[in-house]
């Protein structure tokens, strides 16, 4: 590090570039002062308790929670055998249906949701919370499918055969093999799935009805109104909502596992 | 005694009907009893093809495979009772060794102290019962190889298939496992298929060794059969005859550099075809010394090469040379040509 200070020097402006922002935050959500200014003036907790008592972000975070575990569920599950046909199966046109799983993630999510607002909720009439959870389904499938993907191409595609030879029928290898090969891959597109649902704006802006709103949606309309630090605290608690997640994910399975060798 | 594997005129085409590749043509084999046979030939000419439909990964697109006399051809793999060994090992990542090697076990519905016993037998064969509880990331190569083979003997196969095992091994470990390979063979008194394109391998560890050639059968027989007496000129180049005079009287022959004399002046020739020729080139080998003479003879020039033990001629020397008439094989035609 030392005989190389220019690498030393951009990784401290990285580390700055990333964790200055944070570092606002934690300051402004910990103000005693009733205004979003950095360097807090003096350290309080009120603003938290004034998070936890709004109503709005309480019942948006329900939903929030609601629409990510049911859109990654769903997500894995049509993922899942998805991926199992593209890297094991014999798919004519394998690289066109791949890049086909991918089109969610080019076309922007405006879009995304604009259509499925005119087609679901005004066409079909199906609920808000309904067609928030098919939204963010669609919005994660890429995900559930590039990830489960990328650790399925990295284990022994002869691991099938060699249980099929040792005696093992088509469930058996499935069970014992290859669902235990894909876990940690399953594991980590289940968590960024989740926390990618959890923070997604653009498509629950277009999804949300009266009553049912996810809580970056909510936050967005306080910040509209208002001007105080409440919203710095509500980011705080999903921060570490988030880092928990992660850290729990460490000590199950570990990341070295999780994301890759 | 029934072979235990049988192939009757099995072939196997890749890719659509109209610019399809044949890996396998018209293949007829029968695998001795106990035996350890190897499917030995050039990169592609369909040696894993060949194992993967005996196993049942691959369907032939016509022929039938008897297994022990019955037809096997639309039998799936895990009831073929069949033991294979990988070239990338396919340990199973997420089970320690001991719960590798019982897999086929359990899999076959046996007894828990059954599994054990069995388990652990074929472990030790192996020589690994120390490493039982460890995962196969942290072992060697060597270590993995002999896990696969545990595995793949510990449910008593009828055939144990084998697709260049040693290949991921550097070369010292390569030479130790074919000893080991051939005592577990005997050990076991398994039948056992290996395929390699590794000559030396196929020599040393084989009872009965098939050549393929392009999907098609070349020669076959025991080594020692086949070694002095290649039936053509494909076997001849695959096996190391490096020279391969048109001589007259005698047609296309091949024979060892080994094998061609340089002979001394004076010196009484022996039964065999004596040549006058020119040296053009000397390379040093250490034991001897490797002399490429030019036959005035024979045509425009026909190139021979001669491992020659003493001390070498010079560029440019007149030299005679024998071709002992013991070493002299007379080829026939490849079997593509044939055809
Ligand atoms: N799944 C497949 N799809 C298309 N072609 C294939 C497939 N498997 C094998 N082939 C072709 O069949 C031919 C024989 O392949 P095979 O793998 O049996 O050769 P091999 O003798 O084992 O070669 P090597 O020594 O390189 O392993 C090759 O031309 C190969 O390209
Ligand atoms: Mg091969």
């Amino acid at each position: 590090m030392i005989r190389r200070p220019l690498l030393s020097l951009l990784t401290a402006l990285a580390f700055l570039i990333m964790l200055g922002p944070v570092v606002i935050l934690l300051g402004v959500a910990f103000t005693a002062g009733s205004t979003l200014t950095f360097p807090p003036e003096g350290l309080s907790l009120r603003w938290f308790a004034a998070a936890l008592d709004y109503q709005p972000f309480i019942s948006s975070l329900g939903t929030s929670l609601v629409v990510a575990a049911l859109s990654t569920v769903l997500a894995l599950a049509l993922g899942v055998p998805a991926t199992l046909a593209l890297q094991r199966g014999l798919i004519p046109g394998r690289g066109v249906v791949e890049n086909l799983f991918a089109t969610p993630i080019i076309v922007p999510e405006l879009v995304l949701g604009l259509a499925l607002f005119q087609q679901l909720m005004v066409g079909l009439q199906i609920t808000a919370l309904a067609t928030l959870v098919i939204g963010h389904t669609v919005l994660l499938l890429p995900y559930a499918v590039r990830v489960v993907g990328a650790s399925l191409a990295l284990s022994d595609p002869r691991l099938e055969e060699a249980a099929r030879g040792l005696g093992a029928g088509p469930l058996r290898t499935f069970f014992q093999v290859t669902l235990p090969v894909m876990r940690p891959g399953i594991i980590s597109a289940a968590i960024l799935a989740f926390i990618t649902s959890l923070n997604n704006v653009p498509l629950s802006l277009l999804l949300t009805g009266p009553g049912v709103s996810t809580l970056p949606v909510e936050m967005l309309n306080y910040v509209q109104s208002s001007y105080d630090p409440v919203v710095a605290a509500v980011s705080v608690l999903l921060l570490a909502a988030s880092v928990a997640v992660a850290l729990v994910t460490e000590r199950l399975v570990g990341f070295n596992k999780v994301f890759g060798r | 005694m029934t072979p235990v594997v049988q192939l009757e005129s099995v072939s196997r085409a890749f890719g659509r009907s109209r610019d399809a590749v044949a890996a396998v043509s018209d293949l007829d084999l029968a695998v001795p009893r106990g035996k350890f046979t190897t499917l030995l030939g050039p990169s592609g000419c369909g040696k894993t093809t060949t194992l993967r439909m005996i196993a049942g990964f691959v369907q032939p697109t016509s022929g039938r495979i008897l297994l022990e006399g019955a037809d096997a051809t639309k039998t799936p793999p895990e009831k073929r009772n069949i033991g294979m060994v990988f070239q990338s090992y396919a340990l199973f990542p997420h089970m320690t060794i001991i719960d590798n090697v019982a897999f086929g076990l359990r899999a076959r519905g046996l007894a828990k102290t059954e599994v054990t016993a069995r388990a652990g037998e074929a472990l030790e064969l192996v020589g690994l019962s120390a490493l039982a509880g460890r995962k196969p990331g942290a072992l060697s190569g060597g270590q993995q190889q002999r896990v696969a083979l545990a595995r793949a003997v510990a449910i008593r196969p009828s055939v144990l298939l084998l697709d260049e095992p040693l290949s991921n091994l550097d070369a010292r470990l390569r030479v130790q496992m074919r000893a080991e390979l051939r005592r577990v063979q005997r050990e076991t008194g398994l039948t056992a298929i290996l395929v390699t394109h590794d000559q030396d391998e196929a020599l040393e560890l084989s009872d009965h060794m098939v050549i393929l050639n392009k999907g098609r059968l070349e020669q076959e027989g025991a080594p020692r059969d086949v070694f002095p007496r290649p039936a053509s000129r494909f076997v001849a180049d695959f096996l190391g005859y490096e020279n391969f005079p048109v001589l007259p009287g005698h047609g296309p022959v091949a024979i060892r550099p080994e094998h061609v004399r340089l002979l001394s002046s004076g010196e009484p020739e022996d039964a065999g075809v004596t040549l006058e020729a020119t040296v053009t080139n000397v390379t040093y080998q250490g034991s001897h010394c490797v002399v490429e003479v030019n036959a005035n003879g024979l045509g425009d020039g026909t190139r021979l090469l001669c491992a020659h033990p003493g001390e070498a001629p010079r560029p440019g020397e007149a030299v005679r040379v024998l071709l002992p008439a013991a070493h002299l094989v007379t080829l026939g035609e490849d079997a593509e040509a044939a055809r």
